[in-house]
């Protein structure tokens, strides 16, 4: 009896490994849902990059600008700008970039261009436009980007891996 | 002793709860994974020399590429909504997919219709030596001329991207925007 009496007691241990186990899914849940280095990102559909490759390890500070369909630029979840409100005028756009410069930590080197110091922000600056968002919009911000008070002059163009609107699209058919 | 028996009978039973609890973590990491698309990136160059007008730079060679609507397309709207409405839920305006919408492209002064010529066209460009430029960060030494990608009215981020796409795969690393021609004719 003295043998299932030590039965008896075994069993009274409590099983952690489902406990342990649903700990785990919480994390592994959390870790991929709040990606907090996603709060940047806009909701954007992109276009399909056939040759690129992908942007898996982007620098920690690097700034992020989205532009929606209809022009308005977005930056940390913030209207900059509004092609509906704002019409011809910019300077929204160039006071956010100088804030960048100011204070995104940001690599700057000075060049002489034609005989003439220029600081610039030797940094990449990521674009972040839907697919369908008009180029004239995109070329705007790059106008803004290249302005002497902002000096940015290198960007990356976003794209995406998979085309998100054929899935849609195909969804609604 | 049949009691005895019966329990050994219980514990030869397997414990289906560690291998069900592993099914459900791979269910959630692949749902997970198939939300998180990952993005991929296109370096280009703007002007440096912007707001130094009094001076004079140098004029450097570049090869052009035109970006020409072919086909406007149509909008349609997948998720809903139409022009100017916006999404209470997301608190955005309605996206809309442009349908039917074609480009075309002037390499020089050569038409292209497709991806697949435009990509011929400019591998050939890069193949010819020729049009090799002087590096003049490493005298001596010879570089692809520089592109510039000047998109139409009209056209999209999609057409500029994926035209810079292109002329990356071609094998030129420097790529620049000439910069935006205007709205699209009859906008505001």
């Amino acid at each position: 009896m003295s043998e299932l009496q030590k039965a008896a007691q075994t069993t009274a241990d409590m099983d952690m490994t489902p406990m342990i186990d649903c700990v785990f899914l919480l994390m592994i849940f959390f870790v991929l849902i709040i990606d907090l280095s996603q709060t940047n990102l806009e909701d954007l559909i992109l276009p399909k990059a056939e040759y690129q490759e992908p942007d898996d390890t982007p620098p920690e500070n690097r700034p992020v600008i989205n532009l929606l369909q209809n022009g308005a630029v977005y930056y940390k979840g913030k209207m900059q700008y509004d092609p509906a409100v704002h019409a011809n005028d910019y300077s929204g756009i160039l006071k956010m970039l100088k804030l960048i410069k100011q204070t995104g930590n940001l690599k700057m080197k000075t060049e002489n261009l034609a005989g003439r110091d220029v600081e610039l922000v030797d940094d990449p600056i990521l674009l972040r436009a839907d697919k369908w968002t008009e180029w004239h919009y995109v070329g705007e911000v790059m106008k803004q980007c290249s302005m002497p008070e902002a000096a940015f002059w290198k960007i990356e163009l976003a794209m995406s891996e998979k085309d998100k609107e054929e899935a849609i699209l195909k969804g609604k058919k | 002793m049949s009691d005895l028996l019966a329990a050994a009978q219980e514990e030869a039973k397997p414990d289906m709860t560690p291998m069900i609890d592993c099914v459900f973590l791979m269910i959630i990491f692949f749902i997970c994974i198939d939300f998180k698309t990952l993005e991929a990136k296109l370096p280009a160059y703007l002007p440096k020399d912007k707001g130094s007008s009094s001076a004079k730079v140098e004029p450097q060679e570049q090869l052009s590429v035109a970006v020409i609507v072919a086909n406007k397309g149509t909008q349609l709207f997948p998720g809903g909504g139409g022009p100017g409405l916006i999404n209470t839920q997301t608190k955005r305006p309605f996206r809309y997919a442009l349908q039917g919408h074609s480009i075309k492209w002037m390499v020089g002064p050569t038409t292209v219709n497709n991806r697949e010529d435009l990509l011929s066209q400019l591998q050939r460009i890069y193949n010819n030596r020729d049009t090799w430029q002087e590096d003049k960060e490493k005298p001596g030494q010879k570089k692809p001329m520089p592109v510039v990608i000047e998109p139409h009215p009209g056209t999209y981020y999609d057409d500029a991207a994926k035209t810079a796409d292109v002329v990356k795969k071609a094998g030129f690393t420097e790529i620049n925007f000439g910069g935006g021609l205007g709205p699209q004719p009859g906008k505001k």
